[in-house]
């Protein structure tokens, strides 16, 4: 910038046009012919995205269930401490993993099946 | 408990409440001024997120509550951190990629896209105000219990000066979830128990590696059902951390769905090793600081440890960075909370759009909980944010999980999830909070512990209300399945 | 929109169906055939003299576009004669009778006022002219009355009556997806013209003179540089997608910027500032770039010395605002005024107007441009995006 002064900004605003924003739930073309095109698609790749993640689900809400039964017959206060004080994050961030690849895969399985390349 | 020994605690205090008004109040934004655009349009990468959204995550609850609880309560309580990773893993199966491929910011976002239906995303917004306030109460009671202890100021001062500097940092366009001061939030508070936690051990060895008495259970877990309440706990905090507002928000910040999902593998981990440490403190809290198992604020013991194992200097020190870690846990979590909650006023609730809205809305978002903070009886810490994970287990839980993997979920299926399940749930924590039922007995403890009824409440009733009323499925409901699920390779184009 | 055309054109399908079918049972004598039920013919014919009706119609309301269209219109009715008319004029007159032709006008005059379908005895001094009736049914697009259709009969009659109404909403489907059609056209010339606009010959004559100097000099940089320009052609041209994210339209700015740089070297300064939070947002494709355009433009534009241009995205809660400054030569803003009123005129600012008319349309009035200018002070734009509107999903 110069050293002589700067001359004035004016705020500008384009005048208010009342323009009704575009309807929120217009149906998007584009979206609209891939659903058609690959609906029954989607439904395979949701299915087996959802098993993944159930069976995740599963192995948690088992260990999760039954461990206080297990803890309350055990009735030994140093198992409880040292099985949920120090011993949990390592399975759940396992569990964690091999549900990622798993999803992962899927997906990569699914972009091959739709763009029609081969299995490797 | 207080005086000129604390000096130490009272400055480092006073720097994170400092630096939190600076980078907020200045609008000193962490992001990158370059000319170099590779460098500047850099997406956030799934680690670095990670960081950012365990730091706002681990909130006072984490960094006080469990020691006290698990001091208290004994080992049952470490089914809370337990819960708060595990909520991650649930998030993780059932959510992550889709949402953030829903292209929402918000759950009232989500809900509006999903359902296209206005309404219901007014109902979300009540809920997600209702849980962030909710969330907010037990920050700010923790809040003023550290000031008592360092300082022996009174109780309520901690609350007002957290609420104030939280009001004024977010409201002064600042604290707006900036990824790299979360980041920095979350290495500090794993430092700032991390190292105390090294010196006490290596204290307590020194001592001769005096028996923790693990098994002494004094005060027995909430009355007379304690497995029905660890069930209750475990069902709230697994499925209630998807819909924590601030949780949520985070989630935006990934580039993609992919990158969501690894994003959450790694908070996982990160979390995960931040809550080695609780429960460290706890049991040498029981060790050394028996006196808080019968009464008093069991809050309070990782505070205390340091000087009471290690003394001199050196416990000043340490007890100084375990209070400007508590101190960090209140102001991000708040902030990022408040943030949340602010905006979801300022979108759904107040008539028009504007800055200064939005300033009204944080003063709103953080009075309601501050009042509440100062009036409600207290309730340990990490208990009143179980509450809140209660609530969103039962509205938020039901209303992504289905509207994820569920075509025929419809509007008024949604709505009558949210308000039967959600609503239940509310009410109940609004009761015992009251104190109108106390314990013993069943009553007590379905109300406190209202999870494990209230979220299979709200799955039925969303899921038969919308198999009832199947004419009112959203047209764009198989547009926005395609949305969620379909990999980023074939939207994009191109892989980035 | 195009859904619910298809939808529409459905549900008509199925009642020309249905009419086709009880005309084709009152109608003609039901023939047999060994391929097929007598059913079956009568809805595969009134089915394809549907569709071969259709494509003329695509084309508008014009006397072309009937002439083609009344034969099929006639036999979907099977009355005698057939009459399409404009607001002003018969159009084309199909079947027996055209005498009637003349004083039909009239007899319309308070249907195109009301768009109600009416029904007139057509008193006809010939005795031996079979038209002794006739029902009249508007065609409306969007609530105007576009024309008429005439059926004419022997005798009056419910069925054709209501046939004619059906036929003609069948009509005005065709007529409101030709509007569509048209209106889509426009659109896409619009845009066209708008990237034509921004991205002007000058340029692309400017970038690929600037590559060819380094050809020879610098072949590694001429290299890097006609990648630039073939990656941010690409990204200018690409046809999908009404929106797109900001990482993308900030990477394709810095490819534009790229491209200045080797033209204008040192002269030009570039200052980002970029919140890594807000670059997944969505939001209209395009809608930066015209914007650094000019920054560029009046930066460089007759100024002696050096330009500096700052662009920043950053958080700003449920939104996120970007800023393109310049310390070039600004503009009056009078003149600013006219050219957002649309009174610009010359190509000057067809970017601006560009952008501030598709930022209120998708976002609504309050996310208009924000600039601010005056002469010789330089220009500050600032955009607003809500991090999340319903309807808009970047790439």
């Amino acid at each position: 910038m110069s050293a002589e002064p700067t001359p004035r900004r004016e705020v500008v605003t384009g005048e208010p046009r009342r323009v009704r924003p575009l309807p929120r739930y217009r149906a998007q073309s584009e979206i609209d012919e891939q659903t058609a095109l690959g609906d029954a698609y989607v439904r395979s790749l949701m299915r087996g995205q959802l098993r993944a993640g159930l069976t995740a689900f599963a192995v948690l809400a088992l260990a999760a269930g039954t461990l206080p039964l297990v803890f309350a017959a055990l009735g030994s206060a140093a198992v409880v401490w040292a099985v949920l004080g120090f011993a949990t994050g390592p399975p759940l961030t396992l569990i964690a993993w091999w549900y990622v690849r798993r999803a992962e895969r899927n997906e990569r399985d699914f972009a091959r099946l739709v763009e029609g390349r081969p299995t490797p | 408990m207080s005086g000129p020994d604390h000096l130490a605690s009272v400055v480092a205090v006073t720097l994170v409440v400092l630096a939190t008004v600076l980078v907020g109040g200045f609008g000193l934004r962490i992001s990158r001024t370059t000319s170099d655009f590779y460098v500047a349009s850099r997406t956030v990468r799934p680690r670095l997120n990670a960081a950012a959204i365990s730091g706002e995550y681990l909130s006072a609850a984490s960094f006080l509550g469990i020691a006290g609880l698990v001091l208290v309560h004994g080992p049952d309580m470490l089914w809370y951190p337990v819960g708060y990773t595990a909520g991650y893993l649930v998030l993780l199966v059932f959510v992550a990629a889709p949402l953030r491929r829903s292209g929402a910011y918000t759950l009232p976002d989500f809900a509006e896209g999903r359902l296209e239906s206005r309404q219901v995303r007014r109902l979300v917004s009540v809920f997600v105000v209702g849980a962030g306030w909710l969330y907010l109460v037990p920050q700010l009671q923790g809040a003023g219990l550290t000031l008592k202890i360092l300082t022996g100021a009174p109780g309520w001062l901690g609350d007002v000066l957290v609420a104030s500097v939280v009001v004024i940092a977010v409201a002064a366009g600042g604290m707006r979830s900036i990824t790299f001061v979360q980041v920095f939030q979350y290495w500090l508070k794993l430092t700032a128990l991390l190292v105390p936690a090294i010196f006490l051990v290596l204290a307590w060895r020194g001592d001769g590696q005096p028996r923790v008495p693990l098994d002494e259970q004094l005060s027995v877990f909430r009355g007379d059902h304690p497995l029905y309440a660890t069930y209750g706990l475990i069902v709230a905090t697994f499925l209630g951390t998807m819909g924590l507002p601030h949780v949520v928000v985070r989630f935006y910040t990934s580039p993609n769905g992919r990158d969501a999902r690894r994003t959450t593998v790694v908070v996982l981990a990160l979390v995960g090793v931040f809550y080695l440490l609780p429960p460290v403190y706890g049991a040498l809290g029981r060790l050394y600081a028996p006196e808080l198992m019968h009464g008093g604020d069991a809050d309070a013991a990782v505070l205390l440890l340091p000087a009471r194992v290690i003394g001199g200097l050196g416990g000043d020190l340490l007890g100084a960075l375990i209070a400007g870690g508590a101190f960090a846990a209140f102001l991000s979590t708040a902030s990022g909370l408040t943030m949340a909650v602010a905006g979801v006023i300022t979108q759904d609730v107040l008539p028009s759009r504007g800055v200064r809205h939005f300033r009204l809305a944080t003063l709103l978002a953080m009075a309601v909980p501050l009042a509440g903070s100062l009036v409600v009886s207290r309730v340990p810490v990490a208990d009143a944010v179980g509450m809140a994970f209660a609530v969103s287990a039962s509205s938020f839980c039901p209303l992504l999980v289905l509207g994820i993997w569920w075509r025929r979920l419809t509007p008024p299926g949604a709505i009558a999830g949210l308000l039967l399940g959600g609503g239940s749930a509310l009410l109940s924590v609004a009761i015992t909070v009251s104190g109108t039922v106390r314990p013993p007995g069943w009553p007590h403890a379905l109300l406190a512990w209202p999870a494990v009824w209230s979220v299979p409440v709200g799955f039925l009733a969303m899921i038969l209300v919308s198999l009832a009323t199947p004419g009112r499925i959203p047209q764009g409901t198989n547009a926005a399945m395609t949305r969620f699920h379909l990999p980023e390779a074939l939207t994009s184009g191109r892989e980035r | 929109m195009t859904g619910a055309g298809i939808a529409v054109v459905a549900v008509i399908a199925v009642l020309l169906f249905g009419t086709g079918y009880l005309l084709g049972r009152t109608g003609r004598p039901v023939r047999t055939s060994d391929v097929g039920t007598p059913v079956e013919h009568a809805t595969f014919e009134t089915l394809h003299t549907a569709s071969l009706a259709a494509p003329p119609l695509r084309a508008g309301l014009t006397e072309e576009s009937a002439r083609r269209s009344a034969r099929r219109l006639r036999s979907l009715l099977g009355t005698d004669a057939l009459c399409l008319t404009d607001r002003d004029r018969v159009l084309v007159w199909d079947g027996e009778g055209d005498h009637h032709a003349k004083g039909v006008m009239e007899h319309v005059q308070g249907l195109l006022a009301s768009g109600r379908d009416t029904a007139f005895p057509t008193d006809c001094a010939d005795l031996d002219c079979p038209l002794r009736w006739a029902v009249a049914v508007p065609l409306t697009v969007d609530h105007r009355v576009l024309g008429t259709l005439i059926a004419f009969a022997p005798r009056e009659s419910a069925v054709l009556a209501r046939a004619a109404g059906e036929v003609a909403r069948w009509v005005c489907v065709q007529l409101e997806l030709a509007e569509l059609d048209r209106s889509r056209t426009k659109l896409i010339e619009a845009e066209i013209k708008a990237l034509r606009a921004q991205i002007s010959p000058h340029f692309i004559f400017n970038s690929l003179a600037a590559i060819a100097s380094f050809v020879r000099t610098d072949p590694e940089q001429a290299r890097e540089l006609l990648l630039e320009f073939a990656d941010f052609t690409r990204y200018s041209f690409r046809r999908h997608g009404e929106f797109t994210t900001l990482a993308d339209e900030l990477h394709s700015i810095d490819q534009y910027l790229a491209l200045v740089r080797a033209r204008f070297g040192p002269r030009l300064a570039v200052t980002l500032q970029v919140a890594p939070e807000v670059l997944p947002v969505a939001l209209p494709f395009l809608c930066l770039q015209p914007l650094v355009e000019n920054a560029v433009k009046h930066g460089l534009e007759g100024a002696v010395t050096d330009s500096r241009i700052r662009i920043s995205a950053l958080d700003a809660g449920a939104e996120a605002e970007v800023v393109i400054e310049d310390d070039g030569t600004g503009m009056d803003p009078e003149r600013l005024r006219q050219i957002l009123r649309g009174e610009g005129g010359t190509s000057t600012g067809i970017g601006l107007l560009n952008v501030d008319e598709r930022l209120r349309q998708v976002y609504g009035d309050e996310y208009g441009l924000v600039i601010e200018t005056g002469v010789g002070a330089g220009m500050k734009i600032t955009l607003r995006f809500p991090k999340y509107r319903a309807g808009v999903h970047g790439s």
